[in-house]
């Protein structure tokens, strides 16, 4: 499983190269930590992901000493690990270039949203194919739309008010069971994408 | 005589095609070829024992073994060689290495490093950059590097120059010497399989047909060729598939003894090649086609 993991880091190594000073640049232009962060993080692990979407390199992985619950299994973790390396990096530039500790829930906001996001991307792709992910995103999107101008004129709104709300609680419980549900989420989409997989025809 | 990979009543359907009540078994220490057409499930049954596909029904074991308590046992065992490039282009082949490397316990450098050398291949150049040979020599010094007991190839022939593919079967005879190893491998390249099978599986329309030794073909199978007059609704039984032309006919009997003893020496036998057996197969079950030529 480590193998495959490390895999993943050789496959990603130039791609790392680039984009981790870029987000060393990035920080020195945008203070928005959360937004950076994210779509860094999404677009390295998502590009991981699509690495081995191809028949060829299923092909490959299932034909090596591996088991399909280790390659889905791999993902997962690799895409912590992507995150962790996305994170430290934030840290150390914000050290480096700000002068400033960053605030760890900003971080922990981050990761939140990865997990989340990942939680629903990965079973997703693996069900279909990555590249449909943003047709998705797209058609949920023109859902949300004509959902809210139609039945909830102030459901954006409700939303920020909702997040602000949430935001301010300084309730370490609060937090405990926000994390405990991403992970509990996480956890549950791993389970499903190694069902999926250990479907898939090759 | 101890069986390497065992396949037992496996059916396997999709849409448009189906494996039906497949029994093949592969003999340890041995190269067996493995024949069919295009379409006729060879691929497919290769990917039944590599466990890339589950049968719908049916046994398949590997070393004795089922891939569902032993996957990766199975798996550390084989080496594995296909005939369009799986690597991933855009790295090195000395990148690939350290990705294919740790998967396998027994995997040795020094092997590697040796076919490296006698294939020549580049270590700091991207695989895209590989042509289909150098393509075949990389998969080939993966499947060998970490002694694989087993070798299993999916049409590694097709596409090579016939320089390379005398050097292939060179090294798979070479592999072949300590009697420990045993190759399986599908082509249609059938003169492929006059220098190097010990067997020959031939599989047609998802069907097992026939697992004969090699030289045995020769014996039971022949060529007949004679005056159409001899034909009739009995004699045309004893062959598998018939040609007719206004000169005469040819066709195929899997008993070469009773056609001889049948007609005499009112006929002509002749040795087939594993290409005459594959199409008048495929004749004898398009029903007879006839031909005028």
């Amino acid at each position: 499983m480590l193998n495959l993991i490390r895999k993943d880091i050789v496959l990603q190594k130039n791609s790392l190269l680039i984009l981790l000073p870029a987000l060393f640049i990035f920080l020195f232009l945008e203070r928005s930590v959360i937004w950076v962060g994210v779509i860094f993080c999404f677009a390295i692990i998502m590009q991981s992901f699509a690495l081995d979407e191809k028949p060829s390199a299923n092909l490959l992985m299932n034909s090596l000493p591996y088991t399909r619950k280790e390659i889905v299994s791999s993902k997962y973790i690799g895409a912590c690990v992507f995150t962790f390396l996305v994170l430290l990096t934030i840290v150390i530039g914000n050290l480096i270039i700000h002068r400033e500790i960053t605030q760890w829930d900003q971080l922990l906001f981050i990761a939140s949203v990865i997990v989340v996001f990942i939680s629903f991307a990965f079973p997703f792709s693996y069900l279909f194919k990555s590249q449909y992910l943003m047709m998705a995103c797209g058609v949920l999107f023109v859902l949300y739309v004509v959902l809210v101008n139609t039945f909830i004129p102030d459901l954006g709104d409700r939303l920020r008010a909702g997040v602000q709300t949430i935001l301010s609680f300084d309730n370490s419980l609060l937090y405990a069971g926000g994390i405990l549900a991403a992970v509990l989420l996480y956890m549950f989409s791993w389970m499903l994408s190694i069902r999926i997989y250990s479907r898939k025809v090759f | 005589m101890e069986n390497v990979i065992e396949l037992q009543n496996v059916n396997k359907a999709f849409k448009g095609f189906e494996l039906k009540d497949l029994s093949i078994s592969v003999k340890k220490g041995f190269v067996t070829g493995f024949i069919g057409g295009n379409g006729v499930g060879k691929s497919t049954t290769i990917k039944l024992i590599l466990n890339l596909l589950q049968p719908d029904s049916g046994d398949v074991s590997v070393f004795g073994l089922n891939y569902k308590k032993h996957e990766k046992e199975i798996k550390q065992r084989i080496g594995f060689v296909f005939d369009h490039n799986v690597f991933y282009e855009h790295i090195t082949l000395s990148d690939m290495k350290k990705i294919i490397k740790p998967a396998y316990k027994n995997w040795d450098d020094g092997i590697f490093h040796q076919y490296v050398n006698l294939f020549e291949l580049p270590l700091k150049k991207s695989i895209k950059t590989f042509s289909k040979g150098m393509m075949m020599k990389a998969s080939l010094a993966f499947a060998l590097s970490h002694r694989a007991e087993l070798i299993i190839m999916d049409e590694p022939t097709s596409g090579l120059d016939p320089i390379f593919r005398r050097e292939l079967l060179d090294i798979l005879h070479d592999i072949m010497q300590d009697g420990e190893k045993t190759i399986f491998f599908s082509t249609h390249i059938t003169t492929d399989l006059d220098r190097i099978a010990d067997y020959i599986t031939f599989i047609h329309n998802g069907q097992h047909i026939f697992t004969k030794e090699h030289y045995k073909i020769e014996e039971d199978y022949a060529i007949v060729k004679g005056e159409t007059n001899l034909l009739d609704r009995d004699t045309e039984q004893e062959f598998i598939g018939i040609r007719k032309s206004n000169h005469g006919f040819e066709a195929l009997t899997t008993n070469k003894q009773r056609t001889a003893n049948l007609f005499g020496d009112m006929v002509i036998l002749e040795k087939p090649t594993l290409e005459d057996i594959m199409l008048y197969t495929k004749k004898g079950n398009d029903n007879y086609v006839k031909s005028y030529s």
